[in-house]
C-alpha cells in the first residue's frame, strides 16, 4: 500500500555567514492514512523545518516529498498554493490569528483565499454555517465575535484549529500546538486533536518536545543531527 | 475574496492611513481649486480681450489707411456676407493726451486714439457694456453710459462762465462772450476715455479719484496725415469713460468721433481698421481666412487680416504657459502624497509581515498578497480623490463667500476687486481637467503602492511567520 504521505533523502541547510549548517540531512518518512505521528527532538533539532517543508511553505534543497505516491514538492507555485490551501491544515505554535478578524471570519480565512469574491458570495451563507459548526466542534461556539486580543490563548487555539480543519484538509500539520498553553489547557487541546484525528481519519502530525504529549501519538519519531530515527516512549 | 476583505479591514482599522488620504484629498483638492480660478480669469481675460477687439480685424499696413471703407466693407460683405453679423470702421493712431489738473498744469498720458461712430463700434464687439458714468456723490456703483459722444448742454451751464451766462439777458452784449467761453471750455467734440487714464486708484481707501472728471477737457496731440507727419491737436470733452477690467486697454485707449479725427488730421473718409462681428458659431479662423482670399484679390498686399485670438496671440500664449506651469507644479503636492502613501504602506508591510505569513502559509498566492496591498492603494487613492474631488469643487462653489468671510475675519480685503475689476472671483471648473486630476491622483496612489506591495509578495512565508 502506497503510504499517505512521505518523504525520501529530504535535506535542508541554513546559511550563516559564509558557511551552512546542515538541518535535515537525507530525512525518509511514510505515514499513513489516519495515523498521528508525533516528531519530537531538541529544540533547534529541525523539526519545525521539516514541519514546513512537508506543508510546502518552505522549500528543500534535496529529497523529495510524495502525497499519495505523487510528488508534490516541485510542483509550479499555483499548485503548491492550492495545496496549501485544500490538503494541508496548519497549527502554530502561537496560533497566528489575523488580529484584525474576528473569531468567526479567522476561520473562514481558508474558504475566502480558495474561492474569487462572486463565488464566495453566492456561497457564503452555508461557508458560514460550515465555520459556525466547526467553532462548535471545538467548543466555541460563544465567542464568534470575538477578536483574538479578547480571547486566551487555549481559544484562540481552538480557533486556529477550527481554522486548519474548515478547508477540509486530508493531513494536519501541527507545530508546539500546545507549547504556549498551560498543561490543563494543552491536555484539552490536545484530546480534541486526537478525537478529530479519529473522527475524521485524518492524517495528523505533530511536532513537540514535549515526551507526554508524544505518548498520545500513534507513532513517535525522534529528528537528532539531521535524520529521523524510531523512538518508542516507554525504551526512554 | 480574502483581498477584498482584508483590504476593507485594514482601512478601517489603520488610522495611519488616513493621513495619506488627506494628503492625497489636499493635493486634489487644491488643483482643481486653483485650476478653476486660473481658467476662470483666462476665460474673463479672454472675454474681454474678445469684447474690445471684435472677431476679426482687417487693418492697412499704414499709419494713414485707406480711403475707401465702405468699398471694402461691400467687398467683404460680398464675399462673406452670410457669416457677418456687423461691420464698423475706425481710425487709430497714437499720441498723448494732456488732462488739466488746475493751474494751468497739464499731466499728460500716451494713448491710443480711436476714431470710431459709437453705434456702430457698439455692434461689432462688446464695447457698449464696457462704458460708465462717473458716480454721482451718494452712489456707490458707477452707472452705464450709452455708447455716443453727444456733450450734455448742463456740462456747459455748470462751468463758471456757464453760471454767469444763466443770469445773463440773451440779448446782452456779454452773452455771446460767455457763450464762446463756455464752448472753449467744454468743446463740442465727445471722447470716451480709458477709466485708468481718468481715474487714480488710491489704495489707502480703496476708491478711484477722478482727475479726467466728467465734462473736462482732454488735450490730445496726434501726427497728422501725409509722409511727413506733423503734430496736431483737438479738444474733446469727456462724456463717458471705458472700463473693460484689461488695464491694458483701460490705460491705453481713448474713444473719440472718427469724422472729427479725420478732419482734424486733415485726410476726411480715411480709415486703418475694420472690425468685423461673425454670426454666432462661426468658424473664425476660416471666416478670416475667406477675407483674407477675397482681399487679396481686390486689393493685394494692403491689408492685414486676422482674428482676435490671433492679434493677442502672445498675450494667450502666456496665460497658458502660466497654467501649464501652475499645473506641474501643483502636481508635485501629489506625487509628495504619492511618497506619503510609500512610506506608510512600508510601514504597514512590516507591521503586517506575520499576517502575510500566515494568508501564505493558507494558500494565499503571491499575486494575492500583492492584490491586497495594490487594492488598499487604489482604495486610499480613490477615497482621498474623491473627497478632494467634493471639497475641492464645494470651495470653488463657495470661493466668493469664502473671500467675504476671510476678509471679514482678517479685516483685509483678500481679493481686492479693484486691482482686477472684477466683481468677484470668477472661476471656471472644467470637467475634462478635473477628470484628468482625478486619475493623476489614482495612479500616482497605485503607484506608490507597488513597491511594498511587491515586497510584501516576495515575503518568504517562514520568515515571515517567525518576525515578531
Amino acid at each position: 500500500m502506497v503510504p499517505h504521505l512521505s518523504t525520501i533523502g529530504l535535506s535542508k541547510s541554513y546559511r550563516k555567514g559564509r558557511e551552512a549548517v546542515p538541518v535535515l540531512d537525507g530525512v525518509d518518512l511514510d505515514i499513513d492514512q489516519g495515523d498521528l505521528l508525533a516528531i519530537v527532538g531538541a529544540s533547534g533539532s529541525g523539526k519545525s523545518t521539516l514541519l514546513h517543508l512537508i506543508g510546502l511553505i518552505d522549500g528543500a534543497d534535496g529529497g523529495q516529498i510524495e502525497l499519495n505516491g505523487e510528488r508534490i514538492d516541485n510542483l509550479p507555485n499555483r499548485r503548491r498554493d492550492a495545496l496549501r490551501n485544500r490538503t494541508f491544515g496548519f497549527i502554530f505554535q502561537f496560533y497566528h490569528l489575523l488580529p484584525e478578524l474576528t473569531a468567526l471570519e479567522n476561520v473562514l480565512i481558508p474558504l475566502t483565499i480558495r474561492y474569487g469574491p462572486l463565488e464566495y458570495l453566492a456561497k457564503r451563507r452555508r461557508f458560514r454555517a460550515e465555520a459556525e459548526a466547526m467553532l462548535d466542534r471545538v467548543g466555541l461556539s460563544h465567542r464568534i465575535t470575538h477578536k483574538p486580543n479578547e480571547l486566551s490563548g487555549g481559544e484562540m487555539q481552538r480557533v486556529a484549529i477550527a481554522r486548519a480543519l474548515v478547508g477540509g484538509p486530508s493531513v494536519l500539520l501541527a507545530d508546539e500546538p500546545t507549547g504556549n498553553l498551560d498543561a490543563n489547557t494543552g491536555r484539552e487541546v490536545l484530546d480534541l486533536l486526537r478525537d478529530l484525528n479519529r473522527e475524521r481519519a485524518l492524517t495528523m502530525i505533530l511536532v513537540t518536545h514535549d515526551l507526554g504529549i508524544a505518548s498520545k501519538a500513534d507513532r513517535v519519531v525522534r529528528l537528532a543531527e539531521g535524520r529521523l530515527e524510531e523512538w518508542s516512549p516507554v525504551l526512554a | 475574496m480574502y483581498k477584498y476583505l482584508l483590504c476593507w479591514r485594514y482601512l478601517r482599522t489603520r488610522y495611519i492611513a488616513l493621513a495619506s488620504i488627506i494628503s492625497v484629498m489636499l493635493g486634489v483638492a487644491t488643483m482643481i481649486v486653483v485650476n478653476s480660478v486660473m481658467a476662470g480669469f483666462s476665460t474673463m481675460m479672454q472675454e474681454r480681450l474678445h469684447g474690445t477687439l471684435s472677431d476679426i480685424i482687417i487693418e492697412s499696413f499704414s499709419l494713414n489707411g485707406f480711403d475707401n471703407p465702405d468699398e471694402v466693407m461691400a467687398a467683404i460683405q460680398e464675399a462673406v456676407g452670410d457669416r457677418v453679423d456687423a461691420m464698423a470702421p475706425s481710425l487709430q493712431l497714437f499720441g498723448y493726451a494732456m488732462i488739466p489738473v488746475g493751474g494751468g498744469e497739464h499731466l499728460t498720458r500716451e494713448v491710443q486714439i480711436i476714431g470710431v461712430r459709437p453705434e456702430d463700434r457698439a455692434k461689432v464687439g462688446d464695447f457698449a457694456q464696457y462704458l460708465i458714468h462717473q458716480p454721482r456723490p451718494g452712489q456707490d456703483e458707477p452707472p452705464k453710459a450709452e455708447p455716443t459722444f453727444h456733450v450734455p448742454d448742463e456740462y456747459r451751464l455748470n462751468t463758471y462762465a456757464g453760471q454767469v451766462y444763466q443770469q445773463t439777458d440773451p440779448d446782452d452784449p456779454f452773452a455771446d462772450i460767455l457763450r464762446q467761453d463756455m464752448e472753449s471750455l467744454v468743446p463740442a467734440d465727445g471722447m470716451i476715455l480709458g477709466y485708468a487714464i481718468g481715474t487714480v486708484h488710491r489704495p489707502e481707501t480703496g476708491e478711484d479719484m477722478f482727475i479726467a472728471p466728467q465734462g473736462s477737457k482732454v488735450i490730445l496731440h496726434f501726427p497728422s496725415a501725409g509722409r511727413t507727419p506733423e503734430a496736431k491737436t483737438g479738444e474733446f470733452t469727456v462724456v463717458s469713460y471705458f472700463k473693460s477690467g484689461m488695464s491694458e486697454y483701460d490705460s491705453m485707449q481713448v474713444y473719440v468721433p472718427i469724422d472729427r479725427i479725420q478732419f482734424l488730421r486733415g485726410q476726411d473718409g480715411f480709415v486703418n481698421q475694420i472690425q468685423v462681428k461673425a454670426k454666432p458659431g462661426t468658424d473664425l479662423d476660416t471666416l478670416a481666412r475667406d477675407i483674407r482670399l477675397a482681399m487679396e484679390g481686390k486689393w493685394p498686399t494692403r491689408f492685414l487680416v486676422s482674428t482676435w485670438e490671433q492679434k493677442q496671440g502672445p498675450l494667450l500664449a502666456a496665460v497658458q504657459v502660466e497654467q501649464n506651469i501652475l499645473n506641474i507644479l501643483l502636481f508635485f503636492i501629489i506625487a509628495v502624497a504619492g511618497f506619503g502613501i510609500l512610506g506608510i504602506f512600508s510601514m504597514i508591510v512590516v507591521e503586517k509581515t506575520r499576517d502575510i505569513g500566515i494568508l501564505k502559509a493558507l494558500g494565499a498566492s503571491d499575486s494575492g498578497v500583492r492584490g491586497i496591498f495594490l487594492g488598499y492603494g487604489l482604495t486610499l487613492g480613490m477615497v482621498g480623490s474623491l473627497v478632494g474631488m467634493t471639497g475641492g469643487l464645494l470651495f470653488v462653489k463657495y470661493i466668493n463667500e469664502i473671500e467675504k468671510g476671510l476678509s471679514a475675519i482678517t479685516g483685509r480685503k483678500v481679493f481686492d476687486d479693484s486691482i482686477y475689476y472684477f466683481p468677484e472671483i470668477p472661476t471656471l471648473v472644467e470637467p475634462l481637467t478635473v477628470a484628468w486630476i482625478v486619475i493623476g491622483a489614482l495612479v500616482i496612489a497605485v503607484a506608490a503602492s507597488v513597491w511594498p506591495a511587491q515586497r510584501a509578495s516576495r515575503m518568504h512565508p517562514v520568515k515571515a511567520l517567525r518576525y515578531e
